[in-house]
């Protein structure tokens, strides 16, 4: 689906690189998490997927096409982007933000009002009380669903997620994570989501590719990067949800003796 | 201020609000026309910025007056244009600096998260740009509204009618009633404006139908009052301007040939309080059809002579050369002369004994002396000086109608006094007498542009006027406006009435049928 071939980018003419020689391919359906320290070139590599941001070398391939030659505007509309910082329109409605990409794209008004409705119920809003607000008068975990309903809204089958479940606090986050991951099944979708919480990437990812100071370091699955590492980096990330999994298991042994 | 004199300056009102809403009007839409698009262009274009912003910064510091005068000679016009161009450029500059930096001021992410999703960029900036910079935008359209409504005011020293010809003939009549409506109406109409702008800008923000019926029903009423107002005045051929410089006496008599003309039965326009040199120029293109002027003012300053024949002289030379160089016709002499002269004092004069500027010579290094604007860069100055070897302590510039208060008040000890001026007397200054003749006769002289000297039925009504006004008559008719408050056009039907060129039973009479 989606097939990134020995891509760098440089933002200061070679000098360095915020991204190096990265090969790395996405199965369709496939939910792959990105993840890494913050600095290290997730969200860069990320925006070269729909062209925000131009490779310096290599090439990307999206449906068996390089991006690079078709027009960016048709193929960031098939897309589905959730911005670091949400990014929603302050001068739009909560509709207007989720219907951008099927207006743009022309449809009826009417398969538009639809379409806001589902997605708002799909993402735990109420079309009722939500549907006319404006981005300022909600919850931060309400604009991040909205965030999520506007990409998803052309039925994109790619969806491009950068820190989506960033700003929420842990509840909420879970709802939210969990609801998101059912939908990606149901709906089949490809999915890169840029992480730095290496628990988030554990309990959602198919495959997981880990990244190093713009450098791939190596992909697995959560199994795998928890179990034989490919890499002392991997093994070493990965040190903190095991020690933290292993306390609460012998919180949670400890409670059931019963004392 | 009574009832009388405010209903006298009310009847002007539709015309002056007329002409300078339309002004208005058109100078705003230009300017948002021109400066938005070229806006967005500075911000797609960023080595445009700095350029674009400088001129239109620089343009903003000339001083309207300035701007508008400057206008007439680049553009070779008078009224409606030059008037339009500087107001135009004098809105530029809110309009486009807010516009750029409400463009540039949109959040980084936001830009963004338009360009992720898939808008071209000419759908980033009708959907996402323009919206988000219009508050900023609108404050500077506001403040353009506000800048151009005053400025418009000061348009009609370049011949376009406005609501400044309410202050700037008050100025010069010491007519505060005037002066005060002028600067209500305008300021009345900045906030009218301003206002109707801020609640269309409510009415989007807040997507109220209310608000927005109200916005659109107020633009239509001042869009459409601008059209019935303009309907009277709207020009026909057949129009004669009559053109008037900035003093009481000039306007008298311009009012004066305006009645006489709609007493011939045609339609007479006044473009008051122009500048000199501006008049006599746009006397030459046609676009003033007739004004009075002065032989010496003309000797000096257009055919700049030096030498001085005999006040017959003078004035025979002048009229053939004007018809020769200007094919401008000198259809008559008024009869009286409005010389330049100085004056100080009566009770100075005796106590130095000064009788002409020869006596003032000698006391001149210890005086100071006041004059209209023109006077101390006009020949005439240079020629008095260098006769009278004039030295004086301090020179001061006045608005001639505060000139005369001035030298009564001590403010200055001499002025460049108009011998035709009725303060003169009222306010019991003595004019001393030239023996050295180096001030030209200023006799007073009708004269016609190319066009106007063409059309028979404009000379047979002005014909009337040759030399039929002496010198106590004219100050008489200017004392009756500078000293008794009375308006120029009721100055005018008496100076018509004394001279018995008007029936008093026409005075009525549907006059322009
Ligand atoms: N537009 C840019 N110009 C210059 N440097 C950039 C730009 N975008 C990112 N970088 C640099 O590239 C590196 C990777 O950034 P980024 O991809 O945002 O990291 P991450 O998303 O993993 O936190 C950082 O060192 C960052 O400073
Ligand atoms: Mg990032």
């Amino acid at each position: 689906m989606i097939c990134i071939q020995q891509v760098s980018k440089t933002f200061d003419q070679g000098r360095s690189f915020a991204v190096q020689e990265v090969d790395l391919e996405v199965g369709a359906g496939e939910f792959l998490v990105l993840l890494g320290e913050s600095g290290c070139g997730k969200t860069t590599l990320l925006k070269m997927i729909n062209r925000l941001v131009e490779p310096s070398r290599g090439r990307i391939l999206v449906e068996e096409r390089d991006v690079c030659r078709v027009d960016p505007v048709v193929l960031r509309r098939g897309i589905g982007y959730v911005f670091q910082g949400v990014g929603l329109f302050p001068h739009m409605t909560v509709a207007e933000n989720v219907a951008v990409v099927p207006r743009l794209l022309n449809w009826e008004p009417s398969a538009c009002r639809d379409r806001v409705d589902e997605l708002l119920r799909l993402t735990g809003l109420s079309p009722r009380t939500h549907r006319d607000r404006k981005p300022h008068e909600l919850s931060g975990g309400q604009r991040q669903r909205v965030g999520l309903a506007r990409a998803l809204a052309a039925r994109p089958r790619i969806m491009l997620m950068d820190e989506p479940f960033g700003a929420l606090d842990p509840m909420t986050r879970d709802g939210l994570q969990r609801e998101f991951k059912r939908l990606q099944q149901t709906l089949n979708l490809t999915v890169v989501m840029v992480t730095h919480d290496m628990t988030e990437a554990l309990l959602l990812a198919d495959r997981i590719a880990v990244m190093k100071q713009g450098v791939l370091v190596g992909t697995g699955s959560p199994g795998q990067v928890l179990r034989n590492p490919s890499h002392p980096y991997i093994a070493a990330l990965m040190e903190t949800p095991r020690r933290q999994a292993d306390q609460v298991e012998s919180i949670l042994r400890s409670g059931g003796e019963g004392k | 201020m009574t009832e009388a004199a405010l209903a006298d300056q009310l009847r002007l009102l539709p015309d002056y609000l007329g002409h300078h809403l339309t002004l208005t009007l058109v100078a705003l839409f230009s300017g948002i026309a021109v400066c938005l698009p070229l806006a967005i262009l500075v911000t797609r274009v960023k080595p445009l910025q700095w350029p674009v912003l400088t001129v239109a910064s620089v343009a903003q510091t000339i001083p309207g007056l300035a701007l508008l005068a400057l206008m007439v000679p680049l553009l070779g016009r008078i009224g409606f244009l030059p008037a339009f161009i500087a107001l135009l450029l004098y809105s530029m500059l809110p309009i486009l600096r807010n516009t750029v930096t409400g463009i540039l001021g949109v959040a980084p992410d936001i830009l963004e998260a338009a360009e992720g999703l898939g808008m071209t960029s000419r759908q980033r900036l009708f959907r996402v740009e323009l919206p988000l910079a219009a508050p900023v935008i609108i404050a500077g359209i506001r403040t353009a509204t506000v800048w151009v409504v005053g400025s418009a005011t000061l348009s009609t020293p370049v011949g376009a009618t406005s609501l400044g010809n309410y202050i700037f003939s008050g100025l010069q009549t010491q007519n505060s009633t005037a002066v005060l409506v002028g600067c209500a109406a305008a300021a009345a109409l900045a906030i009218v404006l301003d206002q109707l702008i801020r609640l269309g800008e409510l009415a989007v923000a807040g997507r109220s139908r209310t608000k927005g019926w109200l916005a659109g029903a107020g633009l239509l009423f001042i869009l459409l009052s601008t059209l019935i107002l303009q309907i009277p005045t709207a020009k026909g051929s057949n129009v004669v301007v009559v053109g008037a410089k900035p003093f009481t006496e000039q306007y008298v008599l311009a009012e004066a040939l305006a009645q006489r003309l709609t007493q011939a039965g045609l339609r007479a326009e006044n473009r008051s309080s122009m500048g000199s040199m501006i008049l006599f120029d746009a006397l030459t293109a046609g676009h003033v059809d007739c004004y009075v002027d002065y032989s010496g003012t003309i000797w000096a300053n257009v055919m700049k002579r030096q030498d001085l024949p005999p006040r017959a002289d003078l004035l025979e030379q002048m009229k053939n050369w004007l018809q020769r160089e200007h094919q401008v016709r000198v259809l008559g002499a008024l009869g009286f002369e409005n010389n330049y002269g100085l004056a100080v004092p009566k009770h100075k004069a005796e106590a130095l004994e000064l009788a002409s500027i020869q006596d003032l010579a000698r006391h001149a290094p210890h005086m100071t002396i006041g004059a209209d604007f023109e006077f101390f860069v006009r020949p005439e100055w240079k020629a008095l000086r260098e006769a009278y070897r004039l030295d004086f302590r301090e020179k001061r510039t006045f608005d001639p109608s505060l000139m005369y208060a001035a030298a009564r008040e001590g403010v200055v000890d001499v002025i460049s006094a108009y011998t035709t001026d009725g303060r003169i007397i009222e306010y019991d200054l003595a004019v001393l007498t030239d023996p050295l003749q180096a001030l030209p006769p200023y006799d007073a002289v009708l004269v016609l542009s190319p066009a106007a000297a063409r059309r028979a039925e404009l000379v047979s009504a002005l014909k009337g006027f040759d030399g039929i006004i002496d010198d106590g008559t004219m100050r008489a008719a200017n004392k009756r406006v500078d000293v008794d408050g009375e308006s120029p056009a009721r100055a005018a039907r008496f100076l018509l009435e004394a001279v018995g060129l008007s029936s008093p039973a026409k005075g009525g009479e549907g006059s322009d049928s």
